[in-house]
């Protein structure tokens, strides 16, 4: 062997030392560190998602009473049962502010007016919204006082400037209206001729499926402290004389 | 006299590699084995370490994420409230955007009717969708859930009345179209007392020289309820106020 040989051979040597040592240990070691800190990057980007999904739960618990107000405040204007002595009362506090006689309530919708196909004469549910309730309402009035009437009927559920939702009675759609002279033809104190409006309306009520508030009440969302019917008929006990409640967004 | 080589012949032979000693470059092959050893232990130094840091973070933020899922665990009543509020406040919300403002439009007529035209039967429906309407986007748009007047629903007044000449009957249908929201004033039909489509109802209780008249007013279609108003990321909260 000579000389020449003995160096390449110990220069072959020691690269299969450094390769041994890199290939066994070093590189597995980098490989980890790799692995681990894409592991540590994933770990905390759900940390991120679970931090922001804490702080949300968070603001939920703060607004929860203001929250169940405003459900029960919905419960108003779509009550988890068919309420229709409270829907008289609207309607006969409604016609009495606009000296409008009310004349005659029917169930189901038998009124002279073309219903939608919606209607029918039991109550509907609609996929995934409100179980329908319509109603024939005959009024009797001038065409003034009716116009009032039919602004009040509305104003007992609209739209407030701020994109909430002012609740102060029953949620009425009107889908069909009839003015034609009163039978008897009497005319009303200034003179003007006296109508017979027949209206076509469907209140809505909660699916059988769903109570008021899911069974939360005013101090915790869980059932354990109440059960869901006290909680709604709490709620819609008051539905015949609370005050016109305003349900917000928040700022 | 002959010079002679004092240097050895072997010394001689190993003086070709320069620098190379009595090792012939070995002792180099070594020394960089080690420089190279080294290096490699430096970097499995630096590759553990940070391994073992990586490894104590994922646990520092593993235990993290367990206590803030626990949390959320814990309030996962309020968000679930919070969400059914939503639901049901733009449930409500959408019923209330679709439906048809009869006052409105009862308001609208006795402002554009003129004096001498009169109105003795009034009939409106919020009927089926796109019946006369050209608007195909509106009545393509999802209706609100449970509204009986879902969007893209035309509402039609039918009114039968009289008026004091055909002129007038005239009069009435152009100043009919002035209702805000009108797509569409057509006429039924406007007879005399006596003549041969004089025999409805409204048509008897005319003057018998006043034409008796029946028009369609047909709206526009009902509009879908807007995107903004019924956001999923609205928060919402309720206050009570006086009643009205």
């Amino acid at each position: 062997m000579t000389t020449r040989d003995r160096l390449v051979l110990a220069v072959v040597a020691a690269l299969a030392v450094l390769g041994a040592f890199w290939v066994l240990l070093v590189s597995p070691q980098r490989k980890t560190a790799n692995k681990l800190s894409s592991e540590v990057s994933a770990a905390s980007a759900q940390l991120a998602t679970v931090k922001g999904e804490a702080a949300n739960a968070l603001v939920a618990q703060q607004r929860y009473s203001a929250a169940y107000s405003s459900v029960v405040s919905l419960g108003k204007a779509v009550p988890p049962s068919e309420e229709v002595p409270s829907l008289i009362y609207q309607l006969a506090q409604a016609s009495n502010r606009k000296n409008v006689e009310f004349s005659s309530i029917t169930a189901g919708a038998s009124g002279a007016t073309t219903p939608s196909p919606s209607s029918a004469a039991t109550p509907a549910t609609a996929p995934a919204g409100f179980t329908q309730m319509p109603f024939t309402f005959v009024f009797n009035g001038g065409f003034s006082d009716l116009y009032h009437l039919f602004l009040q009927l509305n104003k007992a559920t609209v739209r407030t400037t701020s994109g909430g939702l002012r609740v102060s009675g029953r949620l009425l759609t009107l889908q069909g209206v009839k003015l034609e002279p009163a039978a008897e033809t009497a005319s009303g104190p200034s003179g003007a001729q006296k109508l017979t409006g027949t209206i076509t309306a469907t209140a809505y009520v909660l699916p059988a499926t769903q109570s008021l508030t899911g069974g939360a009440t005013a101090s915790s969302p869980t059932t354990a402290t109440a059960p869901a019917s006290s909680a709604t008929s709490s709620a819609t006990s008051s539905s015949t004389s609370a005050p016109a409640a305003t349900v917000e967004p928040l700022r | 006299m002959k010079a002679v080589n004092l240097i050895p012949s072997d010394e001689r032979r190993r003086g070709a590699s320069v620098g190379a000693g009595r090792s012939q470059g070995v002792a180099y092959v070594v020394l960089g084995t080690l420089a190279g050893v080294a290096l490699l232990v430096l970097l499995y130094g630096v590759a553990r370490h940070h391994v073992s840091s990586r490894r104590s973070q994922l646990a520092t933020i593993s235990a993290e994420t367990q206590r803030e899922h626990e949390a959320v665990s814990a309030l996962t009543p309020y968000t679930s409230f919070i969400a059914l509020r939503e639901a049901r406040m733009k449930a409500v919300a959408d019923v209330v955007d679709s439906r048809f403002d009869w006052a409105h439009a009862f308001h609208e007529l006795g402002r554009v009717l003129p004096r001498d035209a009169s109105i003795t039967s009034l009939d409106g429906t919020v009927g089926a969708s796109g019946s006369t309407s050209g608007s195909s986007s509106s009545s393509s748009t999802p209706a609100p859930a449970g509204s009986a007047t879902p969007a893209g629903s035309v509402p039609t007044i039918t009114l039968g009345g009289c008026a004091g000449s055909q002129s007038e009957v005239a009069l009435t249908l152009q100043r009919l179209r002035l209702i805000d929201g009108v797509s569409d004033v057509s006429l039924k039909s406007s007879a005399t007392g006596g003549s041969s489509g004089s025999s409805s109802i409204s048509a008897k209780q005319c003057a018998p020289k006043s034409p008796s008249f029946s028009v369609q007013i047909t709206f526009d279609p009902l509009p879908a309820a807007p995107e903004a108003a019924s956001g999923p990321s609205a928060q919402l909260t309720a206050s009570t106020g006086a009643g009205q």
